[in-house]
């Protein structure tokens, strides 16, 4: 079957260490676009139902099945569907994204070739965060050559489908990652993410139907038109199909992206793929799925990393940005931080949000800088119970998940540090 | 038509209506800041939050549209407690500037937070700087950046209704700051004022005048233009040393969805003072070089003295004003025309025609001139030529009800003219050049004193109301001339002007089957 | 306003290219003032009018891009930009001491610019390359692991008159 060479552990990531991966000569070598061309001979439909079939999950971090997403699009209203890719990649932890459009950004275009066959999609938007430099310089020549060999434009690979592909740079915003943040950035405005309903799929972009897919999820399709749906799924776990790649960062021995089962467990993770933690020290927490997701303590690291188990236990898969930490880290200073990016990066349009964020970030400034009470602690509880579920997008959401779990899961060193730091003051004004 | 619970009461509604919108119509109101009926949804403060059964989280009331057999609840302690804790969060970084506040009285935060808070502030951190401290933004309106609560309703209004786009939210998160990028000078821009919740921007004209709970309110229809935009006068009568003896402190629009909406212009906004300055406060004669203050019984008698000597058909002319009231209008017709049988009674307008557009600003500036064309006057540039001729060579009388002919023709030696005549009388409620050089002048009150009817352009009849009584000595033009009616013995039936439209009503065909009280407070429309 | 100055004809001939990706002008907002800032390594107040004549969208939309939006500088940077991260990963890996460093070393804070124009330093959150933490993005390269060691060297490559 035609198709990209399958090394059983390395679907994607196998690219990353090949030279001249991103150029469409050794890509082609590899088998690249025969699924692509494939693709055009099957019925969209067909495709939609392999992809439903292969339980490929939105691998950007909301972990929406990616064929359910494609068929909630209206084919009918006469209004062209457009098909926008989100390589804004700006949960922190993750960098994987960064990994495919520099490597094997010809990977991601014959992805989006399939999706929109499979949709009617005749024009692509990726969005691609403002401070990515080499992966928007290797992605833009991989379209340039794309559009020279046929496989992008008219009539694409022989076909009578026409499929044009732009690059959308951003310009520094995290809430631009959010679907609907996106499309409004994409529209030339601030990135406030809009009221849903209706969801992007009917009222999308330019007002159209709109299919928003993540990079990696994209660049999964050629393996699953190769083999199919079943086999995809069946390299992961139940209803999370296939692998993932899995970005590792924080007091590891080996930092980087690992391309594993969706059902390898977070031990196997840290211990058996990324070295264990460095200098020979005691792990102490996790974030398992990017900086929204609720931390885990060294007794729940038994878990599988797919979406579903992740949310069993009060948790999220979210896009993968795994960063561990070890004895030798703060919590009270990682929540600091951790708030620090959610209150800058708050678009401010809900008020739970914009107040909150700032509000629980200065109280952790200030507990930080030694002026802490006890009191704090159940007064910031409190604010984060009503951080989330409230607001237009889940960005206060995963604010919440991330900080009630912090004072769940660590609360004796907050009181430990709170208490420390007014003997520190106690002791310097004697 | 899908019906739903609201608080356990049924309630049906239009399919695409909105929660908020079904909850209004059983008396339910469900507090907020970013929505407005006239703007789109923005749905963004999540004070309006409810439980509807089936949803998991918290919706919106504002955006969410009722389904058959939804259930919601707008009341129970969890939509309570959120209210308290989306209070709390919009109150984190606002200012403690109630004391020098111009909202002070009708601001959202104050009234809910006693309707719906009424918890112990728990804030120990130093509140955001923003920028912008009692800053002009433009002619009308002062920009308190701190006070914002980021609801866009500026935004949206000068972005959908004036179309100028000055407003804008620069900056994100809780550094989020209301701006303008140009001078905020369209036409429309006191209606900023009105829809911010809080006292983020106010009205300069307005600014420390008055508390408002001190205000009287009364419901009236500026005179503006011939639009008739319904608003409410309010007025200070209480306490005079504030703002030094004016009574009227503003006008407010009032919602009225087929003239204006929840707008007014800035013309009619602003345009409130001749109310209070220069105004005439007594009866005023110019007789033989001589100008004296008088009672009105001494300008009644003396005036009709000099009235009975001219021939009344012809040697007499009447200038009536498209600004007169329906019933004013009426009895001048009755008077001059049917008891005196004066034939020269001319339309004639007090103000030039001015900017117009498809918002609500009508180039005639004259709130009547409908209802004087339906009782039977209408305006001739050429007789308003040919009279300005006749003036001094024809006439040997002039009555003016108001207008300023000396400014308004400046180039037809009006003062000269006035000169000329016999019996020259001015009935009117403010100084002008024409008021100056005539012998008998009678002050007259605002539309703000009295009670009476304007059709506006759309064939629409509108009440005024009387706010306060008439300044000093002047009376409103319809008590004027029942005093003159009534020293000629004529028989009049009228006590108040209700009975007048009443009247009038019987003798005009296009005012038939109304009443004061059909039109009310929204006015009728005659098809 | 019907005359430019400062999206001169060049710059609107590339601006009117990028506008034909898009069935609505508008949306050519981002990529256009990127464009004017490539040019002239800002946008300046008169620029922000200009873009907003050309647009044909009222000036307080292009501001509220300015300010949205880290990447858009109302004043040029330095010859040497430092951005460098303090979010999660890179904290854990000690980038608070380095930015202590860069600090002294320069004379600056974060989002100030050196006298002599040749440095500036700025925060960023998260950018993507956690890998390699410590991290800075120095002009447009990702550079990282970073010590003390590398940056003083880093410093001494783009200005010579960095002491040690």
């Amino acid at each position: 079957m035609p198709g990209l060479r399958i090394n059983m552990e390395k679907l994607i990531s196998r690219f990353f260490d090949l030279q001249d991966a991103d150029t469409l000569s050794l890509y082609r070598k590899e088998g690249g676009y025969a699924a692509a061309k494939r693709a055009l001979d099957l019925k969209p439909a067909a495709i939609e139902e392999e992809v439903k079939r292969s339980n490929l999950r939105g691998l950007g971090g909301a972990g929406f099945g990616c064929g359910m997403k494609w068929s909630f699009v209206p084919r009918n209203t006469g209004k062209p569907i457009y098909l926008v890719v989100n390589a804004d990649e700006g949960e922190p932890g993750t960098f994987k994204d960064k990994y495919i459009m520099t490597y094997v950004p010809h990977l991601l275009l014959e992805g989006i070739i399939i999706a929109s066959w499979a949709v009617g999609i005749h024009k692509a938007y990726i969005y691609i965060r403002g401070e990515y430099e080499l992966p928007y310089l290797k992605l833009k020549a991989a379209v340039d050559e794309a559009y020279q060999a046929g496989l992008l434009g008219k009539n694409i690979l022989g076909s009578s489908f026409d499929l044009d592909v732009v690059i959308h740079r951003g310009a520094g915003a995290y809430i631009c990652g959010e679907e609907t943040g996106l499309l409004e950035s994409l529209e030339g405005k601030k990135g406030f993410p809009r009221l849903k309903p209706p969801f992007p799929a009917v009222v999308g972009l330019f007002g159209c139907p709109t299919v928003i897919n993540n990079v990696e999820t994209l660049s999964y399709l050629p393996f699953i038109v190769k083999s199919g749906g079943d086999w995809f799924a069946k390299l992961g776990s139940e209803k999370n199909g296939g692998l993932r790649l899995f970005s590792v960062s924080g007091h590891v021995e080996n930092p980087g992206v690992y391309e594993l089962s969706m059902g390898v467990t977070l031990r196997e993770i840290i211990y058996q793929h990324a070295g264990g933690i460095r200098d020979g020290k005691k792990l102490k927490a996790v974030v398992p799925g990017g900086l929204s997701a609720a931390i885990l303590t060294p007794n729940e690291i038994d878990v599988k990393m797919d979406f579903d188990s992740l949310k069993a236990i009060g948790s999220m898969g979210g896009s993968a940005g795994v960063i561990v930490m070890d004895e030798t880290a703060s919590m009270v200073e990682a929540l600091r931080i951790t708030m620090q990016f959610f209150a800058h990066e708050s678009c401010g349009q809900c008020t739970p949000c914009r107040e909150g964020t700032g509000w629980i970030y200065r109280i952790l400034n200030r507990i930080v800088r030694g002026k802490g009470r006890l009191e704090d602690l159940d007064h910031l509880i409190d604010i984060g119970n009503y951080l989330g579920g409230t607001t237009i997008c889940a960005l206060a959401d995963g604010a919440q998940m991330t900080f009630l779990s912090y004072l769940k899961k660590f609360r004796g060193e907050f009181e430990q540090f709170i208490r420390k730091s007014h003997l520190k003051e106690n002791y310097a004004n004697t | 038509m899908p019906t739903l619970k609201i608080n356990g009461q049924d309630v049906t509604v239009e399919k695409g209506t909105t929660i908020i919108r079904a909850a209004e119509q059983l008396g339910i109101s469900i507090p907020h800041y970013c929505y407005h009926p006239g703007l789109s949804i923005a749905g963004n403060c999540r004070m309006c939050l409810v439980e509807v059964e089936k949803m998991p989280k918290p919706q919106i009331s504002c955006h969410i549209q009722c389904q058959d057999g939804m259930v919601v609840q707008t009341e129970s302690e969890k939509v309570k407690k959120l209210r308290q804790h989306v209070l709390e969060f919009l109150l984190v970084n606002h200012p403690l500037d109630c004391p020098v506040c111009d909202q002070a009285g009708e601001c959202r935060l104050q009234d809910y937070y006693m309707e719906h808070g009424l918890y112990d502030s728990r804030v120990n951190e130093n509140k955001v700087k923003k920028t912008a401290k009692a800053k002009p933004i433009g002619p009308t309106i002062m920009l308190d950046s701190e006070r914002c609560i980021l609801c866009s309703q500026c935004v949206r209004f000068t972005d959908e209704i004036t179309k100028t786009g000055e407003f804008g939210i620069f900056n994100r998160g809780d550094h989020s700051e209301i701006g303008v990028g140009k001078e905020l000078d369209n036409k429309y821009s006191g209606n900023v004022a009105d829809i911010c919740p809080v006292g983020a921007l106010t009205d300069r004209d307005f600014r420390f005048k008055c508390r408002v709970w001190y205000l009287q309110k009364t419901e009236s229809v500026c005179p503006g233009c011939a639009r008739g935009c319904n608003i409410t006068i309010e007025a200070n009568l209480e306490r005079p040393q504030h703002g030094s003896g004016e009574r009227v402190m503003r006008l407010k629009p009032r919602f009225n969805d087929q003239v204006n909406d929840w707008w007014m212009c800035d013309e009619g906004r602003y345009g409130y003072k001749f109310i209070d300055h220069d105004r005439i406060h007594q009866p005023i004669m110019r007789i033989a070089g001589a100008v004296r203050q008088v009672e009105w019984d001494e300008i009644v008698d003396d005036f009709l003295k000099s009235f009975k000597k001219l021939k009344a058909k012809d040697e007499i002319a009447v200038l009536v004003s498209p600004q007169m009231t329906n019933e004013e209008l009426y009895l001048a017709k009755r008077f001059f025309a049917k008891d005196l049988g004066i034939e020269q009674i001319y339309l004639v307008r007090n103000k030039l025609d001015g900017y117009q557009d498809d918002l609500l600003l009508r180039a005639d500036k004259h709130p009547n001139r409908k209802g004087a064309e339906w009782i039977g006057f209408v305006e001739h540039d050429k007789q308003t030529n040919a009279l300005l001729d006749k003036l001094g060579k024809q006439f040997k009388g002039l009555i003016i009800f108001g207008q300023d002919i000396v400014s308004l023709f400046p180039n037809r030696n009006v003062t000269d003219s006035l000169s000329n005549l016999e019996l020259t009388a001015f009935i009117g409620s403010n100084y002008n050049l024409t008021s100056e050089c005539v012998q008998y002048v009678f002050p007259a009150a605002t539309y703000a004193e009295k009670n009476g009817t304007f059709t506006n352009f759309e064939d629409r009849v509108q009440r005024i109301r009387k706010a306060f009584p008439a300044l000093g000595e002047s009376k409103t033009e319809s008590e004027i001339l029942r005093i003159f009616a009534d020293k000629l013995h004529f028989e009049w039936p009228y006590k108040t002007e209700e009975d007048v439209f009443n009247g009038l009503v019987r003798s005009v065909n296009l005012f038939q089957g109304l009443n004061y009280k059909k039109i009310g407070t929204g006015g009728i429309k005659i098809s | 306003m019907s005359e430019f100055f400062i999206l001169t004809q060049e710059i609107r001939k590339k601006a009117d290219q990028i506008c034909t990706n898009y069935p609505v002008k508008r949306a050519a907002t981002l990529p256009v003032m990127r464009l004017v800032q490539e040019y002239y390594g800002a946008i300046s107040r008169e620029a922000e009018l200009e873009l907003a004549e050309y647009f044909n969208i009222p000036p307080a939309d292009i501001r509220e891009l300015m300010t949205f939006y880290t990447l858009f500088y109302s004043k040029p940077k330095g010859k040497c930009h430092i951005q460098i991260c303090r979010t999660l990963s890179c904290a854990l890996r000690g980038a608070e001491d380095l930015v202590h460093y860069l600090e002294n070393k320069l004379g600056i804070k974060t989002g100030e610019t050196t006298t002599d124009n040749q440095f500036s330093l700025d925060h960023a959150e998260c950018l993507g390359a956690c890998e390699i933490a410590p991290m800075a993005q120095i002009n447009k390269e990702f550079v990282g692991p970073l010590t003390k060691a590398k940056l003083s060297q880093i410093l001494k490559q783009n200005y010579a008159g960095i002491a040690d």
